[in-house]
C-alpha cells in the first residue's frame, strides 16, 4: 500500500544510494534505541521491521507510561526527536505510531505541573513538519452542488457557472508557526499531530490505534475502558474543543468502519465511540453530538445480518 | 469452510436437488454419489447424456451443485477441467448465450477462491472477467439488448471486483477498481449501481487512504471533479440521497448516517438540513427529524432557528421528556437573558428526566438550570426578585459540581457567579481552580482572575497574572489581555505605560487587519474593525480620563471610522463638553447614546448626575434614570452614589444612607473591567 500524500514521499526508496543510505539511518537508530531499551530482537533490522515489532513497541509504550516520561531530558523522547527528523519517511512512521500514547499522557498530565518539555518537543516537531508541508494553505472541502452535474450525476444546469459557486468548508485552517507551546494553542498542536497521524493511518499497526482508542475514552470520560487495566482508578477527563474533536472522530471512524479485520480494534473503537458520545452529551456539543451517533448507528447497522446480503452471491439454480 | 456442510442456499427445497436443461430435468442424487467418490469424469458424462450438454455446460452445472453443497474446493477442481481462459479469448461479440455460459463459470470460480480465503487471485479472475465483457461490448454495454442473466451476472462481477480487492488489503487498486466500476457504462440498475456507490462512499471517508483526484481524459468536460477523498465521498452521498428522493432507490438509513457523519465533521451541518427537509414525511418520525434539523442549526449557530424547532418537538403533545432536545433547549436559551425564563423549564424537565441510565446528565441538567436562573436574574424587574434568582442559580451550580467535581465549566461559572456577587474569596479559589484544570489554556480563566484580583486592589497580582496570560496565548488573541493590562496600570496611576499597552495592541491590531489578505471571510473583516475599534475607544477613555482634549479627539475620529454609531463614543464626547462646562451639549451628547443604546449604563448615569444639579423639579426625573440604570447593572458604584445624593437632596436620609453605604462596599471590590464581560 503505497501513500499519494503529496507531503510525504512515497515509501519505497527510489535509488539504490539513498536506499543504503536510509538503512544505515535505521541501523543507527536501531542502535541507538538499543541503549534505551531492555532488548531489541535481532529481526529488527529496517525501518519497517521496526514499525511493525510488538516486543519494542510494547516496550516503547510501557517506558512512555513511567510517570516521570515526558521531562525534557528524557532519553525516549529525544530517540524520539531525532527519529523524526530523519530523512527516511519510513522512519517518521515509526515515531508516527507512537502519537496517540504521546498526545495521550501529555494531555492528561498537563494538570498535574510536571516537566513535559520532551512530549512538548515531539509535538512541536509534528507541527512544524505539518506547518511546511501546508504551506501557509488551509485545508478545505468543496460540498458541491448537485444542480451542477458532476462525474457521477448529470443535472440540467441553466448556466454554465465557472466553479464561483464553490461551498468551500475549512476543515483545518492555515497553520501558523510556532516554536514553543503555549496553553492556548496546546489543543490546536496536538489536533494537528492527530491530523498527520490520520494521514498515514492506513500504515499505522493495529497495536497503535487500540492505543487510541484507550485514550480516547480517557480524554472523554475519564473512564479507562481496557478490560486488563491494571489501575482502575479514575482519570481526569480533559477539555474537548473543536481541534481536537475533529481528528479524533476521524481517526475513531476509520477504526470503526475503515476496512480492517481486526475484531480487538473494531471493540475497542465502539467503545470509544461511545464515551465520546456520552462526552458529546455532557458538553451539549450539537456537532459532536451527530458525528457519534451517526457512528454508533452505523456500527449498529454493520451488525445486522437483515442489512448485509451478498448480492453478489450466485444465483444457485441448477437449470440452464 | 468443510468440504461436507450441506448448507442450504437454494430457494427450492434444498432436500430434493434437480438438474434441468434442454427440456429435460433429472434428480441430482446419483451425480452427487458419484462426486463424493471423486469421480468426476463420470459424473459429468451422464450428465452429458441425460442432458445432452456439452462438456462446459455440464461442467458448469455440476461446478454450481458443489458451490450450493457447500464443497468450495470440489467446485474449484470440477472447473479446473474447462479451459476458462482460452474460452474466454474465444468469446465473439454475437453469441451472447456462449459468453454467458463461459463467464458464469469464471464467476463460480471466482465466488470459490473468495470463499476460500483467496482473494487477490479471485480479484484477478474477477478483472479477466470484466475485461473480456469489454471485448464483448467494445463500445460500452448497451442499453436493452443484452440478455438478462448475462445483464445479472455483469452486475454481480462488476460489484465484487473492488470489494475482492479490498478483502486482499490491495486498497490502492480497491479505489481504482471502484472509480472503473462507476465511470464507465455498465448498464447497471439503480439497486446495484447505488450499492456500489455507497460502499465506494464508505471506502473513500473510512479507508484511512488518500485516493488523489480520478484521473478522466475527455469525460470531465465542465462536469464537477472531486478533489480528494472526502469531496468525493460526500458527492456521492449526495447523489444517493437524490436518488432516495427522487424514489429510484430505497430509502436506506446508512446514506444519510454517512452523510451527517461527513458534513458534521466539516461543519457543514445546513447541508444536511436540507436533505432532511427533502426526505418524505415517515422516514422519520417528526419529532426525531425536528430534533436532528434543531442539532444542525445549533452547530452552525442557528440559535433561533433551533429553538422554533425544539418548542416544536418538545410542545406537550410530542415527545417533551426528549432528555437531549432539553438540554440543547436549555443550553440556548442560557445564552440569552430573553430566553432564559424560558430555559429554565427545560433545564428543570432536564433534570426531573435524568434518571436510570441517563443519570450521569443531571449534573448537566442542573449545570444548565444555574445558567438560566442567572441569566434570567439579569433581567428581573425587582432587587427581591434578582437576589433570589442569584441564589438559587449558585445552589444549582453548586449541586452540579457535587455531580461533575472535575467539570472545568461549571467551576469557571461557579467562579463568574460568585465574582459578580463580589463574594471574591470564593471566586478567586474558583478561578485559580480553573486555571489549573484547564492548564492555563482558555484566556477567559485569566481573564477572570486577574480581575478578581483587581476589584481586591491587589493590582501589581494581576498584572503578574496578565503577564503570565500573555506568555501563554498566541500573538492574534491577545487583544483582551492586553487591554486589561493597560487599564490596570492605569489603576495603578501610571497612565503612560498605559498608553504604551495601547499602542502596542493598536500595532498588533493593525498588523492582523493587513494580513491574511484577499482570503478573509466578511466575517474576520468585521471582527477586525471591531478590534481597532476597541482600541482607539480605549485610548480614547484613557485620554479623556488625563484631560488630553486634543488626543481625545482624534482617537474618536479614528474610532468613529471603524464603527460610525457608537454609544461610547457619542458618551466619550459628551464627558469631554461637560469636562469643558458645556453643560447643554454634554447633556445632548449623553442623550443621544442613551438613545443610540437603551442598555447603555454610563449615560443614564450621567445625566441623571447632571440633572439632580438642576434643581428640585429635575430630582424625580434623575431619580428615575438612576433606578433604571441600576436595574440594568446592579453593581454600579456611579449610579448608587448619585442617588444617594437625589435622595439626600429630597431630604429621604435613610435612603440616602443605603444608597452611599451601597456605593461604598462596591468601591472597594470595583474591578477594572465589568465582570459581566467574562461570561
Amino acid at each position: 500500500m503505497s501513500s499519494s500524500n503529496p507531503g510525504s514521499p512515497s515509501a519505497t526508496a527510489t535509488s539504490s544510494s539513498s536506499a543504503s543510505s536510509f538503512s544505515s539511518k535505521a541501523h543507527s537508530c536501531i542502535q541507538a534505541l538499543s541503549s534505551i531499551l531492555s532488548t531489541v530482537p535481532s529481526s529488527v533490522s529496517s525501518s519497517s521491521s521496526l514499525l511493525h515489532d510488538p516486543t519494542v513497541s510494547s516496550q516503547i509504550s510501557t517506558l512512555l507510561r513511567d510517570p516521570d516520561s515526558g521531562s525534557g531530558d528524557n532519553n525516549l523522547c529525544r530517540w524520539l526527536y531525532d527519529t523524526f527528523h530523519s530523512p527516511d519517511p519510513e522512519l517518521k512512521l515509526v515515531v508516527l505510531r507512537f502519537v496517540p500514547i504521546v498526545a495521550g499522557i501529555y494531555l492528561s498530565r498537563i494538570a498535574l505541573r510536571k516537566s513535559l518539555a520532551g512530549f512538548e518537543a515531539i509535538l512541536l516537531a509534528l507541527y512544524a513538519h505539518e506547518t511546511t508541508a501546508r504551506d501557509g494553505q488551509p485545508i478545505s472541502v468543496n460540498v458541491p452542488d448537485l444542480t451542477q452535474p458532476s462525474i457521477y450525476h448529470e443535472a440540467k444546469s441553466s448556466v454554465k457557472t465557472q466553479a464561483t459557486e464553490l461551498n468551500l468548508a475549512v476543515i483545518s485552517p492555515t497553520l501558523e508557526p510556532h516554536g514553543t507551546m503555549r496553553s492556548s494553542r496546546r489543543a490546536r498542536i496536538v489536533g494537528v499531530a492527530l491530523e498527520l497521524y490520520y494521514s498515514k493511518i492506513s500504515q499505522m499497526p493495529v497495536s497503535s490505534k487500540l492505543e487510541f482508542c484507550e485514550f480516547c475514552d480517557i480524554w472523554a470520560t475519564g473512564i479507562q475502558n481496557k478490560p486488563s487495566s491494571s489501575s482502575s482508578s479514575k482519570q481526569k477527563t480533559i477539555l474537548l474543543p473543536w481541534e481536537l474533536l475533529q481528528p479524533s472522530l476521524r481517526i475513531l471512524g476509520h477504526c470503526l468502519l475503515g476496512a480492517h479485520k481486526s475484531k480487538k480494534l473494531y471493540e475497542a473503537a465502539s467503545m470509544a465511540t461511545k464515551s465520546l458520545y456520552e462526552r458529546s452529551l455532557h458538553d451539549i456539543d450539537a456537532k459532536a453530538i451527530l458525528a457519534t451517533s451517526s457512528l454508533l448507528r452505523l456500527e449498529k447497522m454493520a451488525l445486522d445480518p437483515k442489512l448485509n446480503v451478498d448480492h453478489t452471491e450466485i444465483d444457485m439454480s441448477l437449470a440452464l | 469452510m468443510a468440504d461436507d456442510e450441506t448448507p442450504s442456499q437454494t430457494q427450492e427445497s434444498s432436500t430434493a436437488r434437480e438438474f434441468s436443461a434442454n427440456g429435460t430435468s433429472m434428480s441430482t442424487s446419483d451425480v452427487e454419489a458419484k462426486l463424493d467418490k471423486g469421480n468426476i469424469e463420470e459424473a459429468e458424462s451422464s450428465l452429458r447424456e441425460r442432458l445432452s450438454l456439452n462438456s462446459e455446460e455440464a461442467r458448469t452445472l455440476l461446478g454450481r451443485l458443489e458451490y450450493q453443497r457447500g464443497n468450495v474446493e470440489a467446485a474449484l477442481r470440477v472447473l479446473d477441467g474447462i479451459d476458462l481462459q482460452a474460452a474466454i479469448q474465444k468469446l465473439q461479440p454475437s453469441s451472447q448465450q456462449a459468453a454467458r455460459l463461459v463467464l458464469e463459470g469464471f464467476y463460480l470460480k471466482v465466488k470459490s477462491l473468495q470463499k476460500l480465503g483467496k482473494f487477490a487471485e479471485a480479484a484477478q479472475d474477477c478483472a479477466n472477467i470484466l475485461d473480456a465483457v469489454g471485448r464483448i461490448f467494445p463500445q460500452g454495454i448497451p442499453d436493452a439488448q443484452v440478455e438478462s442473466k448475462l445483464q445479472e451476472m455483469i452486475s454481480k462481477a462488476v460489484e465484487l471486483l473492488p470489494e475482492l480487492l479490498k478483502q486482499a488489503g490491495n486498497y490502492q487498486e480497491a479505489m481504482a477498481a471502484y472509480r472503473r466500476v462507476l465511470l464507465n457504462p455498465w448498464n447497471l440498475d439503480n439497486d446495484c449501481c447505488g450499492r456500489i456507490q455507497k460502499a465506494f462512499a464508505v471506502f473513500l471517508l473510512h479507508s484511512g487512504l488518500e485516493a488523489g483526484p480520478p484521473s478522466l481524459g475527455a469525460q470531465a468536460d465542465g462536469a464537477y471533479v472531486p478533489k480528494n477523498n472526502l469531496e468525493e465521498a460526500i458527492l456521492l452521498l449526495l447523489v444517493l440521497m437524490r436518488k432516495i428522493h427522487h424514489g429510484d432507490i430505497q430509502w436506506d438509513p446508512s446514506v444519510l448516517d454517512h452523510l451527517m457523519y461527513a458534513l458534521s465533521l466539516c461543519s457543514q451541518t445546513p447541508v444536511l438540513s436540507k436533505q432532511l427537509e427533502e426526505l418524505k414525511p415517515g422516514v422519520f418520525h417528526r419529532t426525531e427529524r425536528w430534533n436532528l434539523l434543531a442539532l444542525c442549526c445549533s452547530g452552525v449557530g442557528q440559535n433561533k432557528a433551533a429553538m422554533n424547532l425544539l418548542r416544536k418537538s418538545l410542545h406537550i403533545n410530542e415527545r417533551p421528556n426528549d432528555l437531549t432536545a432539553l438540554l440543547l433547549a436549555a443550553k440556548i436559551c442560557s445564552e440569552d437573558s430573553q430566553l432564559a425564563a424560558e430555559g429554565v423549564g427545560y433545564a428543570q424537565r432536564a433534570v426531573d428526566n435524568a434518571k436510570g441510565v441517563d443519570e450521569h446528565l443531571k449534573g448537566v441538567g442542573l449545570r444548565m438550570l444555574g445558567l438560566c436562573l442567572g441569566k434570567q436574574a439579569k433581567v428581573s424587574s425587582s432587587d427581591f426578585e434578582r437576589s433570589r434568582l442569584q441564589n438559587e442559580a449558585l445552589k444549582c451550580l453548586d449541586s452540579a459540581l457535587s455531580f461533575e467535581q472535575d467539570n472545568p465549566d461549571i467551576i469557571f461559572e461557579l467562579g463568574a457567579h460568585y465574582a459578580e456577587l463580589r463574594n471574591l474569596n470564593a471566586a478567586l479559589r474558583f478561578a485559580k481552580k480553573y486555571i489549573d484544570i484547564t492548564g492555563g489554556s482558555v484566556m477567559k480563566g485569566w481573564r477572570l482572575l486577574a480581575l478578581i484580583l483587581s476589584a481586591q486592589q491587589r493590582f501589581t497580582e494581576a498584572e503578574v497574572v496578565t503577564d503570565a496570560a500573555l506568555d501563554e496565548t498566541g500573538k492574534w488573541e491577545q487583544g483582551p489581555l492586553l487591554r486589561l493590562k493597560a487599564k490596570l496600570k492605569v489603576s495603578q496611576s501610571r497612565p503612560m505605560e498605559a498608553i504604551e499597552t495601547y499602542c502596542y495592541l493598536l500595532a498588533l491590531v493593525q498588523a492582523q487587519r493587513k494580513s491574511s489578505g484577499p482570503m478573509k471571510i466578511d466575517s474576520q473583516v468585521e471582527d477586525d474593525k471591531v478590534k481597532e475599534f476597541e482600541v482607539w475607544y480605549g485610548l480614547a477613555s484613557l485620554y479623556s480620563s488625563l484631560s488630553h482634549w486634543k488626543d481625545v479627539e482624534v482617537c474618536v475620529k479614528k474610532a468613529r471610522a471603524m464603527k460610525q454609531y457608537s454609544a461610547e463614543l457619542v458618551h466619550t464626547e459628551g464627558f469631554m463638553h461637560q469636562e469643558r462646562g458645556e453643560i447643554q451639549e454634554a447633556l445632548a451628547s449623553y442623550i443621544n447614546a442613551s438613545l443610540l443604546d437603551p442598555f447603555y449604563v454610563p449615560s443614564k448615569v450621567r445625566i441623571g448626575a447632571l440633572l439632580s444639579k438642576l434643581g428640585s423639579n429635575s430630582l424625580p426625573v434623575a431619580r428615575t434614570l438612576l433606578s433604571d440604570a441600576l436595574r440594568i447593572e446592579p453593581t454600579n458604584r456611579k449610579a448608587w452614589y448619585h442617588l444617594g445624593m437625589v435622595h439626600k437632596d429630597d431630604g429621604r436620609l435613610a435612603d440616602a444612607i443605603d444608597c452611599l453605604q451601597a456605593a461604598s462596599m462596591l468601591e472597594e471590590s470595583d474591578p477594572v473591567e465589568n465582570f459581566r464581560s467574562i461570561l
